[in-house]
């Protein structure tokens, strides 16, 4: 028996797994436009089988053993792309230093889906359902992304421009990404699943707080996730714990404007946005 | 085409696949292991999964040649390991299925767990299956057999 329908089947490529970053963006470069970089693959593999993208051909960065690195610096923990999900989990420089990021893999798809899915793939396909996102912005985390003419380096913030758009270009990988970390951080990750038969999220929240200085990222409501501060929420750090959740919480309303999609409607996405943030607020403010 | 070679259940095999070819159909129909089900097609149900160089993977959602030169183990396979015949017996004894459609997948799963790790907490136990899905939902009766086959897996880390 064999499927020749679309969703039972892949359109047709040429498979490459090259052992060297070099190989990968000169691949990327030969076939612009034509290839897609696969790293964990199931976005591209399920985007393939509902047709939604044709790639001549995938470039699988999987064998490339400078993106799967995990390492501690003075500038920040640098995380390769091709890391995945249990690796986040499992890494005891994650685990100790960036909480929040650990918590976040621990949602990526289930727990299976987790050997395979990778940061890098996680946060570049540009879905507003990724959970790496959220929590890469709240630490104000840096992305470095390199072709053959160079490299550049953005805020995790300017990745996505929109629905499944990101500003990565047809020949660009996203090679490590950087998490500032400090002593002293505290934060958490939040996270709304609809309890229907597709583990899609519905709202997400990362919370981080050093010091004086507050993240609030709210994702899964809209293409790109939110990103409110101590100074965008007004956050009175003299004032009580619940007036400044009153306070936040309005703000939070007010500013967000959901998407309505099959998994949930734009009012139920902005009062789960409201509770949630309250929820992860109260959590690392330590119900004080 | 790629000529790939697959350490399947033991055995080296050298197949013929496509560029495009998902793993699941190259186990089903080139080397006839009907242990791996196709149900979702999408990376949810998890039936499908096998391990890949000791790793569970959803062999819908991975290719062929994604597996080239690498182990692939699955519910077959796990017949040669004492350990793991006891975990079957163990699902047989607690009736941890309805249908059975799901039991390879489970078995598998449940396999790597208990290896990696034979004293897994009841709650991360439930969290590490949790990419599985039994749609007769006996769920219950899963867990309880695979803590009953723990004793089997510590015996085997101690010797």
């Amino acid at each position: 028996m064999s499927f020749t329908t679309p969703y039972f089947t892949l359109p047709k490529f040429t498979y490459f797994k090259p052992t060297k970053l070099e190989d990968a963006l000169s691949l990327l470069r030969q076939y612009k436009g034509k290839a897609k970089v696969m790293a964990g693959g199931i976005m591209l593999v399920n985007l393939m089988k509902e047709r939604q993208i044709f790639p001549e051909y995938v470039i699988d960065i999987k064998g490339i053993e400078e993106l799967k690195r995990i390492s501690k610096t003075e500038n920040g923990i640098k995380i390769g792309s091709a890391v995945t999900a249990i690796e986040l989990q499992n890494s005891l420089i994650v685990r100790d230093n960036l909480p929040v990021l650990a918590k976040a893999a621990s949602y990526m798809g289930d727990r299976t889906l987790q050997h395979t899915v990778t940061i890098g793939g996680n946060i570049s396909v540009g879905m507003p359902s990724t959970d790496g996102l959220p929590a890469l912005m709240s630490m104000d985390s840096l992305l470095r992304i390199k072709s053959q003419d160079g490299e550049r380096t953005i805020p995790a913030s300017e990745l996505v421009i929109g629905l499944g758009k990101t500003s990565l270009k047809d020949d660009e990988i996203i090679t490590e990404i950087i998490v500032p970390y400090s002593s002293g951080l505290k934060g958490t990750y939040l996270k709304l699943i609809n309890a229907s038969e597709v583990a899609i999220t519905t709202v997400a929240v990362s919370v981080l707080l050093k010091e004086r200085k507050l993240s609030v990222v709210i994702g899964a409501i809209a293409p790109k996730p939110y990103y409110f501060d101590h100074k965008s929420l007004q956050w009175k750090w003299e004032a009580s714990l619940t007036e400044n959740l009153k306070n936040a919480s309005e703000i939070i309303g007010s500013n967000v404007k959901p998407m309505s999609d099959a998994v949930a409607s734009s009012e139920y996405r902005k009062e789960v946005s409201k509770v949630l943030a309250v929820r992860a607020l109260k959590e690392v403010f330590g119900g004080a | 085409m790629k000529t790939i070679s697959l350490k399947v259940n033991g055995i080296t095999k050298e197949i013929t696949v496509e560029d495009n070819e998902l793993l699941l159909n190259a186990l089903r129909e080139k080397l006839g292991i009907t242990s791996v089900k196709a149900a979702c097609w999408r990376g949810e149900c998890g039936l499908c999964t096998v391990l890949l160089d000791g790793i569970p993977v959803k062999s819908c959602m991975t290719l062929a040649v994604e597996a080239d030169g690498k182990e692939v183990i699955t519910a077959e396979g796990l017949y040669s390991d004492e350990r793991a015949k006891k975990l079957m017996e163990s699902f047989v004894k607690h009736g941890a299925m309805q249908c059975g459609f799901c039991t390879p997948a489970f078995v598998v799963t449940s396999h790597y767990v208990l290896t990696k790790n034979p004293e897994v907490d009841g709650e991360e136990l439930k969290k590490e299956l949790n990419g599985v899905i039994c749609r007769c939902g006996t769920y219950y009766q899963i867990y309880e057999a695979v803590k009953d086959a723990e004793k089997y897996y510590k015996k085997e880390t101690k010797s």
